[in-house]
């Protein structure tokens, strides 16, 4: 965490510095953008002499932010058709979903990404921390068991995989 | 090569119709939190239109205001969820 | 080879834009159809921050400029940081204040936390309510 708040900073003067003093590039935010990652990846690879942990955890975060951003499209659209349509097919219900996410970071993270994807919202959290409330739209009768599933294995074993 | 404009303008009209159905909601709602879910779409749709109407009228400075509106609607839908609370 | 990069601009810049006006619309249309309260916040919530981000985003590649682009940014994090929290919040809030749930809605596994937040409720009173426990309100079938 502490790598990549210096890579950042280090990163955002570079893109400063560049596109202030040299006269040869346009200054555009689309080139500002791709200096920013061009310095932001070089600094990432050489975080490989240093720290170890940091350099593994860079590619998981973006594969959780490529991912996440997917979910959120394919959901909105079908939402989006269900809206549409006269009839709709919702069947919803209030699950509980089993945490191993313990500390307050991984259990905020986890049931914001839980609300921001349509068709699950986050509702509460249990007492002793253990359970974690998400109304969902789509839950047939058998079908419940096999949602939970897919929400522990997409977004929560991601995020353990990135904090732990 | 006026296609951006056209598009522009369609979007305007398109967000004023959201913005009449979020009223309409707004005015029946059959609770106070209905409202309050009400309000937040409004401020959405605002500051898209700001930003839109930012682009159309050339002045970059509109984009400081939906700046503030987007922490300022939070902050409204946030209050009055704490009133309902504690009333 | 001579590609006109205003132009990709542009149509990149508006494709973005009707998409997000379409969400934004979809949302709309939702917010007033959709049976009770707890559908409507769940794919109202999303349906606007999506639309919005959408929108801003397409300005922000018109304009193309670093110092927008910044601001976008931050419009950007900000409206994805605090709306699920404001969700969160009207949710939790709708919950003790009772709101109704739709007819078809299956409360099996919430039962428990209703039970205790009622015992909660009632803590420092000495008689219990009478009716039983998970007696929340259903709305009537709107369909």
């Amino acid at each position: 965490m502490k790598t990549f708040i210096i890579h950042f900073i280090i990163a955002a003067f570079v893109v400063n510095w560049i596109l202030v003093q040299q006269e040869w590039l346009e200054f555009t935010a689309a080139m500002s953008i791709l200096i920013f990652l061009a310095v932001f990846s070089l600094l990432w690879l050489s975080a490989l002499l240093y720290d170890k942990r940091y350099f593994i955890k860079i590619p998981k975060v973006v594969s959780l932010l490529f991912f996440f951003l997917k979910e959120l499209f394919m959901a909105n659209l079908k939402i989006a058709y269900d809206i549409m349509t006269p009839r709709y097919f919702m069947n919803p219900a209030i699950v509980a979903l089993p945490l191993q996410a313990s500390t307050d970071f991984e259990i905020s993270l986890l049931s914001n990404m839980i609300t921001l994807t349509p068709g699950s919202l986050g509702v509460d959290i249990s007492e002793d921390r253990s359970v974690l409330y998400v109304h969902l739209l789509y839950a047939d009768e058998g079908n419940a068991e096999k949602l939970k599933q897919e929400l522990k294995n997409g977004f929560e074993r991601r995020i353990l995989e990135i904090t732990r | 090569m006026n296609i951006f404009e056209n598009t522009l303008l369609i979007a305007f009209f398109v967000l004023g119709i959201c913005l009449l159905l979020a009223a309409i909601r707004f005015a029946m709602g059959p609770s106070l939190l209905d409202r309050i879910t009400a309000f937040d779409l409004i401020v959405a749709n605002v500051i898209g239109i700001i930003v839109i109407y930012s682009k159309l009228t050339v002045d970059a400075e509109l984009i400081d205001v939906a700046l503030i509106l987007s922490l300022f609607g939070f902050l409204g839908s946030i209050s009055f969820t704490y009133y309902m609370l504690r009333r | 080879m001579n590609i006109d990069l205003h132009f990709v601009k542009e149509i990149i810049s508006s494709v973005l834009i009707l998409m997000g006006v379409f969400f934004m619309l979809v949302a709309a249309i939702g917010l007033l159809r959709l049976p009770d309260f707890y559908t409507r916040m769940s794919a109202i919530t999303k349906g606007a921050t999506l639309g919005m981000g959408l929108i801003v985003l397409g300005i922000g590649v018109y304009f193309n400029d670093p110092e927008m682009m910044f601001k976008i940014l931050a419009i950007l994090f900000f409206t994805i940081i605090t709306s699920p929290v404001a969700a969160h919040a009207i949710t939790r809030t709708a919950i003790h204040k009772k709101v109704t749930f739709w007819k078809k809605t299956n409360l099996e596994e919430f039962e428990e936390y209703l039970r205790e937040n009622r015992l909660k409720e009632y803590a420092g009173q000495k008689k219990y309510p009478k009716e039983p426990h998970n007696s929340i309100k259903r709305a009537d079938d709107t369909e």
